[in-house]
Parts: structure tokens; C-alpha cells; sequence
């Protein structure tokens, strides 16, 4: 037995069958508990990940302010924007991190779960060099598949839809603003490409693997929602424009001056307190930005 | 400055498209790592009129002629097709998403008359004529059963098998016509045994069943501790069956009523051989246990270094084993003392064949390794590739 068989795969997949056991011979329970003791092991970083999400969200102005005052310069802008996280804590590359803490597990597990189940007469007879020589584990062997009205040891589709949705909306809900366009574009690559990406393998691996995923998901949707709320999957809430958001406004007035070709433009704003202050919101879908009109009118005001 | 931008974009993304990739590629390389989630097979042999039939990892059956190694392949076994929007009904070869339709063939062959006979794991029993391999009868005709892990065995012109649906089928040898059928509570992996009217066959659902010949009724039934997988081996009246409870019991065969067990440190997955009243049994704790018959006192033991899953065979008067590794050993029943005798260097899970002082051995590369019993002496192996 190497190393990973000894240290991860052996006890796993002994604490799944003992589990099993205990949960009335109910291999699916016993996967869903094991998730969840996997996932309060993984409490501390996770929560780190999360807190450290929630920070970066709330950089967002100052972030916005260090671009605009470092535009021309990247290389600036770069560094004080890591010595901004250094400062706040957050760790920009957490979420990874925690994936890939995550996955020698989501491996044993899966490991386990086609070996327990016998999938294969090749399986059970493989799985007999991993079990401890305790008599409750030999006497349960060899599991029963049957979950609800699942086979866990096929694939199942409504399982691997529901890894799809919940690895979505977990990571919708932890996503954060990106200021920068091509950031978010990425962010937003990643928001479909890994839930789509999960639930492929879910339709080729065992369901059980599947019911992991699940299992995680939602685990770290409840932990979420404890943090942020709702976070990503609720409209952003309108924050009081900081100083640099005034300068932004001005700077778009500015322009309205000098510019006599764009007409039909749309104007974007955003800043609801500004209304506060007697500036009118133009709504974007009914106004256009018309230089010529608009100077007339306010002439005429 | 702006290729500089470009180029952190670019590797970024570069990242995020790596990141994808490792995902995926771990999440296959995990699924590779494991030996034995996919059916592979692992068939024995069967000799008859100079004539070696097994169960190729291709799954089809192929005959092997001995005296010239001429080998005539049947018709390969096919595959059920996935169906099921909502799971994915077992398949002969590798399961969803193993990516592959081989049916896999577990059973050795079986021939009585003008027909051999074998079951594959795509839930199909198959009967062929002897001297062309052509399909003579299927069961059953029209759709699949559950996998068959177990094999067949034939008596009086009937069919005896027991399935992963755990029922046990008997058949008629030449029509393929169901006799009648009995039903435990969980799978049934292991090949019945017979002695005279009786079957024995073990399930899952950890009980050794005495059923009747002619009608499948129960005759008595013997409760252990774990699922039975082996095969059980009837010998002077007596029943000895190993279970997942790590036990090796013998039970009366008249009533079923515990004799003795014997506990050793894995499962007793082969069936033992027997020889003068000395039971030797391989366990899958690498160990060969030599025991009394009668009273199950442990004479000896030997470590073979390696899980032992296959069914040994006697020859003269020495009993050969080997190990998962592929190593070979002749135990001594005399002076119980053992040796290795070869080395395949590939892993072994099947039953050995004996026939002539020749030991034949299905190995996972698809080939027919033989080895002289008495000698060691390592033949060049026969391909069973088609």
C-alpha cells in the first residue's frame, strides 16, 4: 500500500463502511455525513475563504479609487493593490486553495465509494487490502447501493443537474464585483464553466461522487448566506458614491460639453444618493444623451 | 506598458483554462488510479477432448487446441446498450463512462456434450456448439439479466447458475429453457456446487443454501456473518464455504449444521482444494491455511506475500497455488512444505486449469500462460487476442 492508499484512501473508505453501518446500512447517509464532517474539518479555511470574499467585496471602492489614480501606471497599480489585500487580509487566490485542498478528498472519496459499492467484482475484491481488521466492516460488506430511488454506485441525471445548480448558485452567491472588465469576465467564465464542468464528470461518475458535491454545495450555500446573505445572486445594493464616484460624475459633465458627436449615447448613473444632492438620475432605457438638445434645455431652465 | 497588461490577461486566463484542465485531468487520473472499477473479467479454463475453452478479457469465448495451440474465437459477446434518462442500466464492459463495451466474463466454461457453455456479465447465458463455436442458444433470448459473476455447472442435462439478481436459474442444457428459478435476498456471485441431488450455492445476503436439484426447493439453509462469494467445496459429506466474515465453515451437508470455522485475516475468497483429508484454503490475507478436515485444526500455514483469489489445483500429490502477483507456488501435500515455482509477473485472479501436468493461467494481457507442475518450467504463453 502507498502512501496516499495508507493515509487517505484506507481511512476513508473504513470510516464510509462504519458509517454506513451505523446510518441503518444507508451508504447514501452515510456519504452525506461524511460530507458534512469533511466540510466542518475544512470549517476554518473555508470560512477564511468566505470572510476573505466578503473583504475583497468591500475593497471594491477603494480599489476603484487606486485605478483611477493609478491609470497610467499598471505596474503601481498592481502592487498597491496586493499591498491593499495585504493590508485588509484577503487572499485573492483562497478560492483555489481551498478547491485544491479539496480535491485529494473528493479523489479518496470517489476511490471509496466505487470500491465499497463493488461496482465491479474486480472492486471487492481490490477493497479487501484497505479494510481494518475490524469485524463490523467485514460483516457489512458489500454495501447497498440503494439511495432514495438511486442507484449511488451508476450515474444519475438529476444528480448531476442538481451538482450543476448548487455549484452556481454557491459560487454566484460568493462572487464578487469586479471593477476591472476583463477580471469580471473571467469571474464570470468561471461562474458557468466550472458548474458545467462538475456536472459533466457527475454524468460519468458514480452518483455518489455526485451526492458528495451536492452535499458540499449546499453546505457551503448555508455558510455563505451565514457571511454574505445572499451575496452575487441579489441585485448589488447601491453604495453612497465615495468622492472619486463625484469626480466620475463631473468628469462625465465635462465631457458632455466638449462632445457634440455623440449623440444617443447612453449615460449611465448609478449613484442613487446623488439624487439627495439635486442631481436627476436619467434613466438609461428613456433618455438618450443628446449634447445639443440638452444644452438647450438647460439654457432654457 | 499595454503588452505587459496583455500578457497578465492573457496568462491569467492561461490560468483559469490550466486550472479547468488539472480539474478534470485529476478527477480522470483518480478514477485510473483504482484497479478494478471497471469489469474486466477472469475467466478459468476448462479442458475437454484436448481442447482448452475460457472466457477472453475481449469477452468471447475462444478454444485453444493443446496439441497444436490452434485457437478458434466464438462470436464476441455483446454488450447491454445504456438506457435510462435517468441512470444508466448496467453494461456488459466498463459501466457509464468507463468508455469501454466489453462484456466481461467471469465464469469458466462449462461442456457437456456437443455444447460448451458460458454466462457473461452483460446478464446472458450462451450455449455453443463445440465444433464451430456457433451460437446455439441464449438466454435470455429476448433482453438482458443482472451481471453473471457466477458460473455455470452442469448435471443431468440441466444448467445451474446463480446471478447478480440473486436468484438462481436452472436450465435445460440443451434448449436453454428455464426449469425453475429460487430467489435469495441479495446477489449471488459465487458458482453452485452439486453432489447428487443437491445444490449448494452462497449469496450475498450471507446465507449458504442447500436447494434440490430437480425442483430448486430449499432443503436448509446456513447463516454466517458476512456475503459468500466463494465457491462451495463438498468433500465427505461436508460443506466448506468461506465468507465475508472471514470465517472458512464447514457445514453437514445433510442438515446444514456447523461442523467447524475457522477464522483467518481476510476473506476466504477461492474455493479450497482438498486432498487425504486436508483442507488447504487461500484467504486473501496472503495466507494458505492447511487444516483438518474433520475438525478444522490448523496443521500449518504459508505466506504467499500476496492476496490469494485464485482457485487452486491439484496435481500428483502437490497442491499449486498462486498469488494476486502472479506467483506460483507447488505445496508438497507429503511433507507440506512449499516452494515457488515460477514467477508471471502479472497478476492472477482467476481459477487455474489443470490438464496433462500442465497448469494453465488467464491472465489480464489477454494470454494463456502454462507451466509445468512438476518442474516450473515456464512455456511461452498462448494469446488468446482475437
Amino acid at each position: 500500500m502507498n502512501i496516499w492508499e495508507l493515509i487517505i484512501q484506507q481511512p476513508v473508505i473504513n470510516i464510509l463502511i462504519v458509517m454506513s453501518h451505523y446510518l441503518a446500512d444507508n451508504f447514501g447517509l452515510a456519504i452525506i455525513a461524511l460530507t458534512v464532517i469533511v466540510n466542518l474539518i475544512l470549517l476554518p479555511l473555508t470560512m477564511s475563504q468566505i470572510r476573505s470574499s466578503k473583504k475583497m467585496q468591500d475593497l471594491q471602492p477603494r480599489l476603484v479609487d487606486l485605478q483611477k489614480k493609478y491609470a497610467k501606471d499598471k505596474q503601481k497599480l498592481a502592487q498597491e493593490q496586493m499591498k491593499l489585500y495585504k493590508e485588509s487580509g484577503v487572499r485573492p487566490a483562497g478560492c483555489a486553495l481551498t478547491m485544491i485542498i479539496q480535491m485529494p478528498v473528493w479523489i479518496a472519496l470517489y476511490q471509496a465509494i466505487m470500491l465499497a459499492l463493488a461496482v465491479a467484482p474486480e472492486g471487492l475484491l481490490n477493497l479487501s487490502k484497505y479494510l481494518y481488521p475490524w469485524q463490523v466492516v467485514y460483516s457489512v460488506l458489500p454495501l447497498n447501493p440503494d439511495f432514495l430511488v438511486m442507484n449511488l454506485a451508476q450515474p444519475n441525471l438529476i444528480l448531476a443537474l442538481l451538482v450543476g445548480v448548487t455549484m452556481w448558485l454557491q459560487q454566484k452567491m460568493s462572487m464578487t464585483t469586479q471593477t476591472d472588465p476583463k477580471q469580471a469576465q473571467q469571474a464570470n467564465m468561471m461562474l458557468w464553466m466550472m458548474p458545467i464542468l462538475f456536472a459533466y464528470m457527475a454524468l460519468n461518475f458514480t452518483s455518489g461522487l455526485s451526492l458528495y458535491w451536492v452535499t458540499s454545495s449546499v453546505f457551503r450555500i448555508i455558510l455563505q448566506y451565514r457571511v454574505t446573505g445572499w451575496g452575487g445572486l441579489r441585485r448589488q445594493a447601491p453604495t453612497p458614491a465615495s468622492d472619486s464616484d463625484k469626480k466620475y460624475l463631473k468628469f462625465q459633465a465635462a465631457q458632455e460639453k466638449k462632445s457634440k458627436e455623440d449623440t444617443g449615447t447612453d449615460i449611465v448613473i448609478t449613484d442613487n444618493d446623488s439624487s439627495k444632492k439635486g442631481t436627476r438620475i436619467i434613466k438609461t432605457d428613456k433618455y438618450k444623451f443628446q449634447p445639443d438638445k440638452d444644452r438647450e434645455r438647460h439654457r432654457k431652465k | 506598458m499595454e503588452n505587459t497588461v496583455n500578457l497578465k490577461n492573457k496568462t491569467r486566463v492561461g490560468l483559469l483554462v490550466l486550472l479547468v484542465i488539472a480539474i478534470l485531468a485529476i478527477g480522470l487520473v483518480g478514477s485510473g488510479c483504482v484497479r478494478g472499477l471497471a469489469p474486466i473479467g477472469w475467466s478459468g479454463g476448462t479442458v475437454s477432448s484436448g481442447t482448452l475453452y475460457v472466457g477472453s478479457n475481449e469477452g468471447r469465448l475462444v478454444a485453444i487446441n493443446l496439441a497444436d495451440e490452434s485457437r478458434q474465437w466464438a462470436e464476441t459477446l455483446k454488450a447491454v446498450t445504456q438506457s435510462g434518462l435517468f441512470g444508466c442500466a448496467p453494461t456488459g464492459g466498463g459501466g457509464c463512462g468507463a468508455g469501454t463495451q466489453r462484456v466481461a466474463i467471469y465464469g469458466t466454461p462449462v461442456v457437456a456434450g456437443d455444447l460448451v457453455y458460458i454466462a457473461g456479465y452483460n446478464g446472458k447465458i450462451y450455449a455453443y456448439n463445440i465444433s464451430n463455436l456457433a451460437m446455439r442458444w441464449a438466454y435470455p433470448r429476448e433482453g438482458n439479466l443482472q451481471p453473471f459473476v457466477s458460473g455455470l455447472v452442469e448435471a443431468g442435462g440441466k444448467l445451474f447458475i446463480g446471478c447478480s439478481d440473486g436468484m438462481v436459474y436452472a436450465l435445460d442444457s440443451t434448449t436453454g429453457d428455464k426449469l425453475w428459478e429460487f430467489k435469495t435476498d441479495e446477489k449471488i456471485w459465487g458458482t453452485p456446487a452439486i453432489d447428487g441431488d443437491t445444490i449448494y450455492i452462497g449469496s450475498f445476503d450471507k446465507k449458504l443454501y442447500a436447494l434440490n436439484v430437480a425442483d430448486g426447493k430449499k432443503k436448509w439453509e446456513f447463516v454466517t456473518e458476512g456475503a459468500i462469494i466463494s465457491t462451495p467445496l463438498v468433500y465427505n459429506g461436508t460443506i466448506y464455504i468461506g465468507s465475508f466474515d472471514r470465517n472458512l465453515y464447514a457445514v453437514n451437508a445433510i442438515d446444514g449444521k456447523l461442523k467447524w470455522k475457522f477464522m483467518g485475516g481476510n476473506w476466504f475468497w477461492a474455493e479450497p482444494a482438498v486432498f487425504n483429508d486436508i483442507i488447504y484454503a487461500g484467504s486473501l490475507d496472503g495466507s494458505v491455511y492447511v487444516l483438518k478436515s474433520d475438525s478444522g485444526e490448523k496443521i500449518k500455514s504459508f505466506d504467499l506475500k500476496s492476496a490469494v483469489s485464485s482457485q487452486p489445483v491439484i496435481v500428483d500429490s502437490s497442491v499449486i497455488f498462486a498469488n494476486r502477483k502472479g506467483v506460483i507456488y507447488s505445496i508438497a501435500t507429503g511433507s507440506q512444505d512449499i516452494k515457488q515455482i515460477a514467477d508471471l509477473k502479472t497478476d492472477v485472479d482467476g481459477p487455474l486449469t489443470v490438464y496433462e501436468g500442465i497448469v494453465y493461467i488467464h491472465t489480464q494481457q489477454l494470454e494463456l500462460q502454462r507451466i509445468n507442475a512438476a518442474s516450473g518450467t515456464l512455456y511461452s504463453p498462448v494469446s488468446l487476442k482475437g
